[in-house]
């Protein structure tokens, strides 16, 4: 009886949390950023934030930095990550630490790999002394601010020391398991290393290349720890500025912040519709 | 037969390369969190000390007591996806159903959209529900980045091993709840064990979503790190972010093993 219902059912609970507080909280969020926020008597829906956050410099600046930020995270974690996978396979030694060890930035969270840039490329930190000490430098103000500039240096390998190992397990999975045999036979037919590697193994673990893509675009785009710990004065990152405004104890500043929220999940919604098109374009190599 | 040797050469030091370039931060790190004196130039520290540890586990300190109940936050966190993803995950792997892609894709939202909107958005609820500033509300906020990882992996796990198992034992007269208990979720519990490191992983290192909708009132070990890293106390930042990341080793090194004890987690049957 009722059979079909089963999996609705099960889905639940799931489904109360993701509705009740996801969606929810997504949705009153939409809702303020149209100016309607009864609490402190803004009661007129308008899309006056939105023209005004919209055409503001300093927000469309932010926009362009954290858009920047991401996009050079993820590709660079992605290409380092891929690279760091094929090598691991490439050569294989028989119970190797590599394969377990470098995992370890996983389990540390973003606020302390911004202490680690830190540590490192502060103008104190262990690069500038290493390059004095070889004499490249004379002195500690020599040494290029690579954190809290405008370039976003320091925000950036943070993002990537993070990423790296995460895109280099999920496609170290990938290429384990693909069938040797499928690689014998390329070589047979006289393919070079080089294109097994660019005909054969890319096509195959380009789904995975994708999502990890995406799942490092959308993080690096949307968190707060980092561009705030080693970000620039300005332009902040756009979560950063979102904070900040929301924090403005003037609460019919609100709406400011949530046009922001909104943008920012705009933006990211954006791209998992993208990725669903263009894995559609690709998956013609899958299987 | 040569030119093998030297490929495998150039990719060994490719490897190692890269994950000496990973591990090095974290050596420093560590040498960091020791150190008394390390005045610039120097590339080693003049003096090193115990002021670190000795502030962090020191009887007036209360980072054991925030530690502690970091980790029980973090566990009934874990421990609740891991109740809310098993049927889920049950559902999306094991049936065919209507509207699946969409629940499917609704489950998984949160890791795309970021969570500095979804808490922004649901604070002033949580504020008029009481939720806010307290130990409930806390765990309800952090179960939204973890949903979508216990459910992405076990559901790959219940997409391998299906119903047949569970099937056969209800045909062989188990009631529902035996049959879960003795088929399913031994035949999960690899699957479990995954889940449930990644999801605590994701909940411990939370900050933003604690630091707002707990509104300074449940304080978590990464808000106590924080004010170090961003003042850029260097020595009390490093002692804390090595607390912290040798607390979560042990941590998930305890589950693993336990969970391995119990259900002997020989897994025959996938993977």
């Amino acid at each position: 009886m009722y059979k079909w219902l089963k999996p609705y059912v099960l889905l639940l609970p799931a489904m109360m949390v993701i509705l009740g507080i996801f969606i929810f909280g997504l949705a009153m969020g939409l809702i303020q950023s149209f100016g309607y926020f009864p609490v402190v008597g803004l009661n007129k829906i308008t899309l006056k934030y939105y023209r005004e956050v919209l055409t503001d410099k300093t927000f469309l600046s932010s926009l362009g930095f954290s858009f920047y930020i991401s996009l050079i995270s993820s590709i660079m974690s992605v290409v380092i990550g891929v690279l760091l996978a094929y090598s691991i396979v490439q050569s294989e030694s028989k119970k190797g630490i590599e394969k377990v060890i470098y995992k370890l930035p996983i389990i540390v969270p973003h606020a302390v790999a911004a202490l680690l840039v830190y540590n490192i490329l502060s103008q104190s930190g262990i690069l500038a002394r290493i390059l004095y000490s070889f004499g490249i430098i004379g002195d500690q103000s020599e040494f290029p601010s690579l954190i809290f500039d405008k370039k976003g240096i320091g925000v950036i390998l943070a993002y990537i020391w993070k990423a790296i190992p995460f895109t280099t397990m999920v496609v170290y999975t990938v290429l384990s398991n693909i069938n040797d045999r499928l690689l014998e036979v390329a070589l047979n037919l006289g393919a070079d290393r080089r294109q097994v590697f660019w005909y054969v193994l890319l096509p195959l673990i380009m789904p995975s290349i994708f999502s990890c893509f995406i799942i490092i675009f959308a993080f690096s785009f949307g968190a707060f720890e980092v561009p705030y710990l080693l970000g620039p004065t300005s332009p902040k990152a756009l979560p950063v500025k979102a904070y900040i405004e929301y924090n403005n104890p003037d609460l019919t500043h609100r709406p400011y912040s949530m046009v922001i929220n909104m943008s920012l999940t705009f933006i990211s919604v954006i791209l998992v519709w993208l990725y669903h098109k263009s894995f559609k374009l690709i998956s013609r190599y899958d299987g | 037969m040569k030119r093998m040797k030297r490929r495998e050469l150039i990719f060994k030091v490719i490897t190692y390369t890269l994950i000496f370039l990973l591990l090095f931060p974290l050596v420093v790190l560590v040498v960091w969190s020791f150190t008394k004196n390390w005045p610039w130039p120097n590339i080693i520290p003049r003096e090193f000390g115990l002021r670190g540890i000795k502030y962090v586990f020191g009887p007036s300190s209360k980072s054991l007591k925030i530690l502690l109940f970091s980790l029980w936050l973090s566990s009934v966190v874990t421990i609740v996806t891991l109740l809310i993803s098993i049927p889920a995950a049950k559902a999306l792997g094991v049936y065919d159903f209507k509207g699946r892609r969409i629940f499917k894709m609704l489950v998984l939202a949160p890791v795309i959209v970021p969570s500095v909107a979804v808490s922004m958005g649901i604070h002033v609820t949580f504020i008029r529900l009481g939720l806010a500033n307290t130990f409930l509300g806390v765990v309800l906020v952090h179960l939204i980045p973890c949903i979508p990882y216990g459910i992405r992996i076990l559901t790959n796990v219940f997409e391998i091993i299906g119903e047949s198992m569970e099937m056969q034992a209800r045909v062989l007269g188990a009631n529902p709840v035996k049959a879960f208990l003795y088929i399913t979720l031994p035949l999960i519990s690899p699957g479990l064990v995954s889940a449930g490191s990644l999801i605590f992983i994701v909940s411990f290192s939370q900050y933003f979503l604690t630091f707002l909708i707990g509104g300074g009132k449940i304080i978590t070990f990464p808000m106590l790190m924080f004010p170090y890293i961003q003042s850029g106390d260097r020595m009390m930042a490093s002692m804390y972010s090595v607390v912290f990341i040798v607390s979560s080793l042990i941590f998930l090194v305890i589950m693993e093993k336990t969970v391995k004890t119990y259900y002997k987690a020989e897994n025959y049957f996938y993977i």
